[in-house]
């Protein structure tokens, strides 16, 4: 049994199902701040609640018998804005006030009637490939640990 | 006799505190930046966020920082910052499967899915001193990395991807089962929201042994292996890298907001024949329907990479489904009580504030004890004096 492996790898299925919110939380800081800083010269923006810091409990379970439990909590920042009128919501880890306020006034427009501005689009589509490098670039390395068992007697 | 309080020490107090500041910058070095902490010292920082009981990298680096690298109070003081704050929301569950991992080991079988990756690890490494670390500068670091990624073997590399687990193994040939253990409490515990009452549930001793104290853990696991239990558990899959976290927002969509890095590792219990072997009350099972024994898992998952947290807690876990008077890692209130750090580093700490009634009282009986002492005493030499009058006339 130990001679054969039993399959491969299961299809990583990337970052589909994250939606925009993987790249607006990964990405790099200050080319977000500066797109939300171009989006608020076209769009009003009010503030619903300022970024503040809370907790996230982070439940887990035990992965043979599903056994759920506390893992502990995660500091997590939200923000509420409103643009144009349109209520968008920021939610991430860490002690994030700028990065907060930025995901909920992109996420009021990307969430409005009508499509997306190409601003918006065109940072998502660029960042989405950034983070994307970056991801691999570090799995392409961690893979080089990959052990490659052979036999004594092979030697 | 009662508590009586007291007054004072207020100047010495405050003179104290900025003393702890003179001897950490009498020596007049460059002050460590957070962000160097913060990578420099990855796992004091996971260990500090682990024990805890908080994900806060940055606020967990100043933790140590602050209190100069004491990982008790670190815990201690991310434990005191999270009381503050106001626990909004709650986190969908977990999916380790969906890991992207940094490191992951199988000690069961060679052959796991997708493989044995080894990632950041000091296991293979020799214990010695290295000197030229203190010579590191920006420039250096640079070309080590440029270096590291000049030496990628692309032979080696493939699309990102997460792996199937070990456990799949054992489960495909129905040497485990994913059923819960017949008349388990399975009620999921918050032991920061209820009083804990022994014994409690699983869900409760995996969330206190989360947040327990390394060490003292370690301390627990090693007993089991060491004759204080039966315990030679296998590390069926160890791994280590980061989890996305997905959050339900105010607007009731599930959002992903980042995600944490862990170590989980599935601890296999005996099971077969043989030295090492367990019955099935110790971890093995039986399974209802037949008399075949079916391995099972202790299961350990802490902030970080902290793997001997992980592997510890799960041998413990184990340990505490079946319970043992005669061993202390198999007895849920020695075990939980004792790894908790704050309690544990807070009670021992507190020994050191004035005592002085309590022991003026102890002071008091130890004397009067002696006076009796003394008393009898004279009064055997007397009546020995006396006998020895009598003997003579």
């Amino acid at each position: 049994m130990n001679d054969a492996p039993l399959n491969g790898n299961s299809n990583g299925k990337g970052k589909a199902g994250f939606g925009p919110d993987y790249t607006l939380c990964e990405c790099e800081l200050e080319p977000l701040r500066q797109l939300v800083t171009k989006l608020e010269e076209s769009y009003p923006v009010s503030v619903v609640r300022s970024p503040s810091v809370c907790l996230a409990m982070i439940p887990a379970e035990d992965s043979l018998e599903g056994q759920k439990f506390y893992l502990g909590e995660a500091l997590t920042t939200e923000c509420e804005v409103k643009v144009d009128g349109k209520p968008g919501f920021g939610l991430c880890l860490g002690d994030e006030p700028v990065r907060a306020y930025c995901i909920a006034v992109v996420d009021a427009l990307l969430h409005a009637d009508g499509s997306a501005p190409a601003d918006i689009e065109s940072f998502l589509r660029q960042q989405e490939k950034a983070v994307a490098r970056r991801d691999q670039d570090e799995f392409d390395l961690i893979l080089q640990s990959q052990v490659d068992f052979k036999l004594m007697e092979e030697e | 006799m009662g508590y009586v309080a007291v007054k004072g020490g207020q100047d010495a107090i405050e003179c104290a505190n900025k003393l702890v500041d003179y001897f950490r910058w009498k020596g007049r070095t460059k002050p460590i930046e957070l962000d160097q902490a913060r990578t420099q010292m990855r796992l004091a920082v996971d260990r500090a966020m682990g024990e805890g009981s908080l994900y806060a990298p940055a606020h967990a680096a100043l933790a140590l920082i602050q209190v100069e690298g004491d990982s008790f109070e670190a815990a201690f003081h991310l434990r005191a910052y999270r009381a503050t704050l106001e626990r909004r929301y709650y986190a969908e569950v977990l999916n380790t499967r969906e890991m992207f991992v940094h490191r992951r080991i199988s000690s069961t079988f060679r052959e796991i899915p997708g493989g044995q990756i080894l990632g950041p690890t000091r296991d293979y490494s020799f214990r010695l001193l290295n000197p030229a670390l203190v010579n590191a500068t920006l420039g250096s670091i640079e070309k080590f990395i440029g270096n590291l990624r000049d030496e990628i073997d692309s032979a080696k590399i493939h699309e990102m991807t997460s792996y199937k687990k070990v456990i799949d193994i054992f489960l495909k040939e129905g040497l485990m089962s994913r059923q819960a253990r017949p008349g388990e409490d399975r009620r999921v515990f918050d032991v920061t929201k209820e009083a804990i009452k022994f014994p409690v549930p699983r869900s409760a001793a995996l969330q206190m042994l989360a947040r327990a104290e390394t060490g003292a853990l370690m301390c627990m696991a090693y007993s089991t292996m060491r004759g204080f239990g039966m315990s030679h558990q296998t590390v069926g899959e160890l791994r280590v890298g980061d989890v996305p976290v997905r959050i339900v927002d105010r607007r009731g969509r599930t959002r992903y907001v980042g995600k944490i890095k862990v170590s989980e590792a599935e601890m296999v219990g005996g099971g077969g024949s043989g030295r090492g072997a367990r019955p099935a009350a110790e971890g093995g099972r039986q399974s209802r329907n037949s008399a075949a024994p079916r391995f099972s898992i202790g299961y350990g998952l802490c902030f970080g990479q902290n793997e001997t947290k992980a592997i510890c807690m799960g041998m413990v876990e184990s340990a505490l489904r079946t319970p043992n008077p005669d061993n202390p890692a198999n007895n849920q209130e020695f075990v939980l009580y004792h790894t908790e750090v704050i309690e544990a580093y807070g009670f021992t700490n507190h020994l050191k504030l004035p005592h002085y009634v309590t022991f003026q009282a102890g002071m008091e009986s130890y004397r009067r004890a002696m006076r009796a002492a003394e008393e009898a005493k004279t009064e055997e030499v007397a009546v020995s004096a006396g006998a020895e009058e009598d003997d003579n006339d």
